[in-house]
This record gives C-alpha cells, sequence and structure tokens, in this order.
C-alpha cells in the first residue's frame, strides 16, 4: 500500500515539463505504481493542455511579461511565411514514426537481479559500488549537483544516520524500510530536506531510486524529506 | 504580499478555463488529425498547423529567450503531429492533450540539451505518447468509480438500496418497482429521492 506521494505543486511541476529529468523519473516511476497520482496526472495534463490551447485568451502571465510587447503584434507578415514554409518543409515527407516501446532493464545487486521500471531503459548506469551492504549504481543524466542513483540496501542492512543540506527524494521501487517514523513500501515517494534526520533500516532489504543535490538552494518549497543516505548515497 | 498578488490571478484563470473548454472545437481538431492520419490530408494539416504554431510558439518563447529555439519547438511539434497523428486515439483523451504532450516532450528535450548538453531525448520515455498507459487508465477510472459507488449504494438503507438498484442497475421504470415491491408510487419517488441526496453527499466528500 502506497503511502507517501508527491505534493500538488510537484505533480503540476512535472506536468508543465520544469522538472529535471531526474525527479521527474521519480514521478514517472511512482506513477506507474500508483494509479492515484496517475489520474491526477492525466486531469492536470488535460487541464494545461486545455488552457495552453484556448482560443484568443491572453494569459495574465504574458502580460506580466516583459516580452509581451513583441510577442503579442509579432510581425505577421513574416510569421505568415515562415509558417507556410514550416508547413511545406513538415509535409514533404511521407515517412511515420512507429513508436517501439523500450525493453526493460535488469539490475543486480548482491546475486539478486530486478526488472528495473521502463523510464530507465535508455538510461546509462555508472558502475556499482558497495560500502557494507549498501551497494549503489549512479545514473548518467548529467545534472550538475544534482545526483540520481539506484541504491541497493542489503537485508538487516541500513544507513547511518546524517543531515543532508539539500533535498533528497526516495521513490522504493522494491521491498520495504523502516525508520521512526514508521514502514515505508514499494511505491512510496518520500522527499525530505535537510532539517530531517533519521536511520532508515532495511530488514528484509531494498532497492531504491535516489535524487540528491548538495546545494542550499533548492530546498526552498521542497518539504518533508528523507535523508537516508549521506555523501556516499549523493 | 507580492507572491500574493502575482498568484492571484493565476488561480482566476484556471477556474475559468474549465468553462470555457467550448472555446475549443475538439471535434474538429479530432477530424483535422484523424484526416492526417488516415490520409495524409495537408490541408488538413494546414488547419491543425495555423491553429496550434501561433500559439506553441507563443509559449514557447516564454521557456525560451531566444527565438530560433522558440521556432525549433514549433517545427519538431508539429512535425511529430505529422509523423505521429496515427498514433492518436481520440477515443483516450484530446487532440489538444495530445498536442501539448507532444510540445511539453519537445520543449523538455531541447532544454535538457542546453543544460545538460544530453541528446537523450527522455522526455517520451517520461510521458509516453502513445501507450498502453492512457488506455489503461479509462478502465481503471470506471473500474474505480462504480466501486465507489457501489460500496455508498451498499451504505444506504436496505429499502432505500433495493430502488436505487432497481431504477438504475437493473433500468426498471419507478411504476415496474412500484408493483414490484408492492409499493405505492409515491413510496419509491421518495425513497429514491432521499436515498440520491445520501449518494451526492458521499460522492462529493469523496471525490473531493
Amino acid at each position: 500500500m502506497i503511502k507517501h506521494h508527491p505534493k500538488f505543486e510537484l505533480l503540476e511541476a512535472f506536468v508543465n515539463g520544469d522538472l529535471p529529468a531526474s525527479l521527474s523519473i521519480a514521478i514517472t516511476i511512482h506513477a506507474e505504481m500508483c494509479p492515484l497520482c496517475q489520474q491526477k496526472i492525466l486531469q492536470l495534463t488535460e487541464q494545461v493542455a486545455e488552457q495552453s490551447f484556448e482560443e484568443d485568451v491572453i494569459s495574465l502571465d504574458d502580460l506580466d511579461s516583459p516580452n509581451y510587447s513583441d510577442i503579442s503584434i509579432d510581425d505577421d507578415l513574416e510569421s505568415d511565411a515562415l509558417f507556410d514554409s514550416m508547413i511545406s518543409n513538415i509535409t514533404f515527407s511521407e515517412d511515420v514514426v512507429e513508436v517501439v516501446k523500450p525493453t526493460n532493464k535488469n539490475v543486480t545487486f548482491k546475486d539478486k537481479t530486478y526488472v528495473l521500471p521502463t523510464v530507465l531503459s535508455n538510461i546509462g548506469f555508472g558502475k556499482t559500488a558497495n560500502v557494507g551492504k549498501l551497494s549503489r549504481s549512479r545514473l548518467q543524466l548529467n545534472e550538475d549537483e544534482i545526483h540520481t542513483n539506484l541504491l541497493h540496501i542489503n537485508a538487516g542492512g541500513g544507513v547511518p544516520a546524517h543531515t543532508h543540506k539539500g533535498f533528497e527524494l526516495t521513490v522504493l521501487l522494491d521491498g520495504s524500510f523502516t525508520d521512526h517514523e514508521g514502514e515505508y513500501n514499494k511505491g512510496d515517494f518520500i522527499m525530505l530536506d535537510g532539517t530531517f534526520t533519521h536511520t532508515p533500516v532495511s530488514e528484509n532489504g531494498c532497492l531504491c531510486y535516489t535524487v540528491a543535490n548538495d546545494a542550499l538552494h533548492f530546498t526552498q518549497g521542497i518539504n518533508k524529506l528523507l535523508n537516508p543516505i549521506g555523501s556516499f548515497i549523493y | 504580499m507580492v507572491a500574493i498578488q502575482t498568484n492571484l490571478p493565476t488561480h482566476v484563470s484556471h477556474a475559468k478555463s474549465s468553462s470555457m473548454t467550448d472555446k475549443i472545437d475538439h471535434t474538429q481538431l479530432s477530424a483535422w488529425l484523424k484526416e492526417v492520419a488516415d490520409a495524409r490530408c495537408k490541408i488538413a494539416f494546414t488547419h491543425l498547423f495555423k491553429f496550434f504554431a501561433p500559439k506553441i510558439q507563443r509559449i514557447a518563447r516564454s521557456k525560451f529567450p531566444n527565438e530560433a529555439q522558440s521556432h525549433e519547438v514549433v517545427q519538431d511539434t508539429m512535425s511529430n503531429v505529422w509523423r505521429k497523428a496515427h498514433l492518436f486515439d481520440s477515443d483516450k483523451g484530446a487532440a489538444t492533450t495530445w498536442v501539448y504532450t507532444i510540445m511539453r516532450n519537445v520543449t523538455f528535450d531541447i532544454l535538457r540539451k542546453i543544460k545538460s548538453n544530453r541528446e537523450d531525448n527522455l522526455s517520451d520515455d517520461i510521458w509516453p505518447i502513445a501507450e498502453s498507459a492512457a488506455a489503461e487508465e479509462q478502465p481503471y477510472e470506471d473500474h474505480l468509480e462504480n466501486k465507489q459507488l457501489l460500496r455508498v449504494i451498499e451504505a444506504l438503507p436496505e429499502t432505500q438500496q433495493e430502488v436505487v438498484k432497481g431504477f438504475y442497475l437493473m433500468e426498471m421504470s419507478q411504476e415496474q418497482l412500484a408493483n414490484h415491491l408492492n409499493l405505492p408510487l409515491g413510496t419509491i419517488k421518495s425513497r429514491l429521492r432521499l436515498a440520491l441526496a445520501k449518494l451526492k453527499v458521499h460522492l462529493g466528500e469523496d471525490n473531493d
């Protein structure tokens, strides 16, 4: 039973395409396991789409924008010509695109093999590093200070207590862990900020997708945070 | 204070949009997409282009400082509309939602290319354009709602339950029910009215 979900603001930013790939992927993974959030995302997308393409509605955001004067009047003739040439370029080719569903990747940590969520199918992973009962493999997303990992905790393992300056997100892909707040299970989406300290322990082992930044600037507005894994994880 | 002032109008426009949905001719947009898919119809595509392109350009301008990049968003989005029209299924959602998804994905990939120097085009994995996901959601939703509805109906007093089930699930008329249950028509009507009032309260609460 999934008990921890992304906040509404996060879902909104996700639908708008404003989140970095690491966090967008996290929400996709969660939504794949959580029909509730899947439904919310669907509805939000419909609403945003509707707003985006409403006829002749200039949103108040546009009016506030300093570029508004360029945006509104535009050079109609110029853009007509541009649009016409785009149309003929695009329709020149009769080709259609077939979408092939990617093949899910497998990952093995300490003899245990997991099938990864579809969204991770086209992402490269770094070599696995091991410390005691912890193993981690970094996702090659290139997002500067935001680091994304698969973290595996072997049965009976845990993460030493520590605090973190930025945010730390954990999505449980498999298994469960507990801390003083309770038990977390497969599909849970746990966002914590640096104000939390806890010591998660996984009795039967678990696999997590984790995103962390060490910078101070990303912490505002993202509350309730799991802070499991310290610099090794980051 | 500032935050409140800038937030307020946005909320108003959110609220407005749902009542303004009739401004967009969804049936027409879907029909054009179907013509593009089935007949590679350039006229239908031109209609779609004229509807979407200026709006896409305006949205892209708010995300990219550079005009060339906003043109790239228009070009790539509309090109995908042309080449993927056969993947659009009007049973699964509105044309606007479909085109929005393409536009958002194109924008995401271009931004990622700029920021992270990656051309991995992850957007279609994060937000699949044509996939079972959307197809599976519909039945799920119905299933969920039916289940919830049944649960609420089952919480009604027995006498109201049989009237609601007879009228809505078995589609009997009020007269048929009166005969069947051997009750005056007025009793059937008042039980139905009471039951509906209760259902409204429960579903209203739970649906929020």
